[in-house]
């Protein structure tokens, strides 16, 4: 199928190249959660530090978000145009910025890849040093966390895991949630 | 939405329960989806813990002199960048952060069935236990 838009009332749907599936909400129930407020210091690199942090803790996934502080390098992703019939839209090459980053939204979801190794999933909203407005999919390996610490908080929970799956209808792939024997 | 008047300030105690750990496929409504996670695993009501995606455009509004107005952010590829709020069959009250395809940020509430998922949303919820 040729990607495609649809017009459906006042709202656009997107049709995407693979076949849809049912049911369209994929859903899981955990009985309870777990919480960890973190607080990363300036100069640690997000991504390792974090997983660093969840290393040895008893727990499928967890979602949270970036509450405060800031960054003093920074890559983030934007969604772009491609030339990819069957997946006309994808993240573009990383924005990079430098000095004095202030995080002013963000959400982190604490998934698993194939393997069952943590993988983050990270979007943020962020001031640069001269007070323009950014916003995309972050790349938690290349941020350094600024002068002010970088204030996280997650639920982490066991039995359902946000796992890698490929999916056929979008073709990219993403993370589902799926029941798990505890950890 | 509704906008009920209060007369005088509420407290309500209570605690945090079972979490609802979802995924939205491409084309559902962010708020119809939530209400509908609540129902089917019979929450009454919930906070948002995690939320995440992208949306093939987003319609996000704010309270006027006029009533309420419209920021529509075409995408498609609208980032979320957080989301959050209370899940209450049909009067839910969410709010999200969302930068468009150049980075650029806005925010407000959802409106109702115009915040449909472009990719995949994921969405994490948990139960409201007043008492």
């Amino acid at each position: 199928m040729q990607p495609h838009f649809e017009q459906q009332g006042d709202v656009r749907h997107f049709i995407h190249g693979g076949e849809p599936q049912e049911p369209r909400l994929l859903d899981c129930e955990v009985a309870e959660g777990e919480e960890l407020r973190i607080v990363l210091a300036p100069g640690t690199n997000v991504g390792k530090t974090l997983l660093e942090v969840l290393e040895g803790r008893r727990y499928a996934s967890a979602v949270g978000r970036l509450l405060s502080g800031g960054a003093s390098h920074l890559a983030y992703h934007r969604m772009v145009v491609t030339t990819s019939e069957q997946k006309p839209y994808d993240y573009g090459a990383p924005v990079v910025l430098d000095g004095y980053i202030t995080f002013v939204s963000g959400a982190i979801t604490v998934g698993r890849d194939p393997q069952d190794k943590a993988l983050l999933h990270c979007h943020a909203g962020f001031i640069d040093r001269e007070g323009g407005q950014h916003g995309g999919h972050l790349v938690l390996d290349r941020i350094v966390v600024g002068s002010e610490p970088l204030v996280i908080r997650l639920c982490l929970f066991n039995h359902v895991a946000y796992q890698v799956k490929p999916d056929s209808e979008t073709h990219f792939s993403l993370l589902h949630p799926v029941l798990q024997e505890a950890v | 939405m509704n906008a009920a008047v209060l007369d005088e300030t509420q407290i309500q105690s209570g605690r945090l329960g079972r979490l609802v750990v979802a995924r939205l496929k491409p084309n559902e409504d962010i708020m119809d989806s939530a209400e509908a996670l609540c129902a089917a695993h019979g929450i009454g009501a919930a906070v948002v813990r995690g939320g995440l995606g992208s949306l093939i455009d987003a319609n996000l509004e704010y309270h006027s002199r006029e009533g309420l107005k419209l920021i529509p952010v075409t995408g498609p590829g609208v980032e979320i960048l957080s989301i959050t709020g209370e899940i209450r069959a049909g009067d839910s009250r969410l709010q999200a952060v969302v930068a468009d395809a150049d980075g650029k940020i806005y925010a407000g509430l959802l409106a109702r069935g115009r915040n449909l998922s472009f990719i995949t949303i994921e969405l994490t919820l948990q139960e409201w236990l007043p008492g």
